[in-house]
């Protein structure tokens, strides 16, 4: 039986986080549009609420993508990482603002429908420097209200974690078009340095932070293995190798070891069918049960057991994933021993 | 270029138009088909899953038709 999904599982640490958030948001916008009116007294509040949402989301997106790599350089950045979502989703929001006032205040005056006009008012789709950079901003928002639309839990399960993680990862694409469309567009206006030291200072800092990250977690992998190859284990297989419900079969020290990928998991057992010899490793899981496939022999792949009331058993060995890898310790366990699976 | 902006947004309304009516009803009836998670949850849960499935029930519909 499934948990019921609740609308957000709110609990004292996440309003704690959204409080802070909001009151971040908050203090963003008033600094930038007190600041703005200041300078240009002469500025309307439709302008203002569209530099004002701009601003605090570019600053939002960015603080978003630090937080990944960050929390992987130092874990006392994990706590940021923990509500992730509710920040993503508020940004998305304050995104959406920002689309709805430049719509309505640059395209909805016109006979032409005003989603039409963004892609239409301008058609110097070849030149750089008159580039229609609202477009590349409606995009970013589209990939944002995405992301937005499918964070709840309901969307991971039911879209497949590949799927919403790709989908998610499309953030990056957001980025670079949002990256374009300030460069291509606001900068084009903007004569004063401080938005340009700001852009691309925002881009040095989140691609150092993800090439620093990512050395430290090859440091990790690199470390990871050489403590595995010690320990006795074989790297055998990448998991993209082992399609999903089916094993790869491998001869390592004499033992005939199938290594089995299901739903997130890997593990790995004797390839031997205790019925007749059947290579199991050539059969794949039906009902969560490693099945032969001469003859429908079943066992579960964590144990090697055959469900109740069978009783035969086969040799289960330690598995492990180190990124994309997987390892085995080809040191066999007594038929029916439970080995934890390895999980990616 | 125009015509051809104009016939893309279309065809990205009237895909948006049939997630409309595909999100209606499989917020009714499919989505407890498709997810036993779903069954007794609030109307807020549903409106949270409506514009997503709006835009993304060309992943929803070979789901719920397996179901």
């Amino acid at each position: 039986m499934a948990v019921t999904y609740k609308p957000v599982l709110w609990n004292r640490q996440k309003k704690i986080y959204d409080r802070l958030l909001w009151l971040g948001i908050f203090l963003i916008i008033t600094t930038f549009s007190i600041s703005e009116v200041l300078m240009y007294p002469d500025i309307t509040i439709e302008t203002v609420i569209i530099r004002a949402t701009a601003f605090t989301a570019i600053i939002l997106l960015h603080f978003i993508l630090m937080i990944g790599p960050l929390a992987r350089l130092d874990n006392r950045f994990l706590p940021l990482l923990y509500n992730r979502r509710h920040l993503g989703v508020s940004m998305f929001f304050i995104a959406l603002i920002h689309g709805v006032f430049s719509i309505v205040q640059f395209h909805a005056l016109g006979d032409t429908n005003p989603i039409i006009s963004v892609f239409t008012s301008n058609l110097h789709y070849q030149e750089i420097s008159a580039f229609p950079f609202q477009v590349l901003g409606f995009f970013a928002l589209v990939i944002l209200f995405l992301m937005a639309a499918t964070s709840h839990d309901f969307w991971l399960k039911n879209l497949s974690p590949k799927v919403w993680k790709t989908l998610h990862m499309l953030v990056y694409v957001a980025y670079g078009l949002i990256i374009a469309h300030v460069a291509l567009g606001t900068l084009q206006y903007e004569t004063d340095l401080v938005y340009w030291v700001m852009l691309i200072g925002g881009f040095v800092t989140i691609t150092g932070l993800h090439i620093a990250s990512g050395i430290k977690e090859n440091r990790r992998l690199a470390a990871q293995k050489n403590a595995l190859g010690e320990a006795g284990y074989f790297e055998v297989a990448t998991l993209s190798e082992i399609e999903e419900k089916r094993a790869k079969t491998l001869f390592i020290n004499g033992e005939n070891i199938a290594i089995y990928k299901y739903d997130g998991k890997i593990s790995a057992v004797n390839n031997i069918c205790r019925h007749q010899m059947g290579p199991i490793g050539e059969g794949k899981i039906i009902d969560g049960c490693i099945t032969c496939p001469w003859h429908g022999y079943q066992y579960l792949p964590e144990n090697g057991q055959s469900p109740p009331p069978f009783k035969e058993k086969l040799e289960t060995y330690q598995v492990k994933v180190v990124g994309k890898h997987i390892w085995v310790n080809p040191s066999p366990f007594a038929e029916g021993t439970f080995v934890e699976a390895a999980e990616f | 270029m125009e015509q051809t902006i104009s016939v893309f947004l279309l065809i990205v309304a009237i895909y948006l138009a049939l997630g409309v009516l595909f999100a209606i009803a499989f917020l009714r009836k499919g989505i407890t088909k498709v997810d036993e998670g779903a069954a007794g949850t609030s109307w807020i849960f549903k409106l949270l899953i409506f514009p997503g499935t709006v835009a993304l029930w060309i992943f929803l519909l070979p789901k719920w038709l397996k179901a």
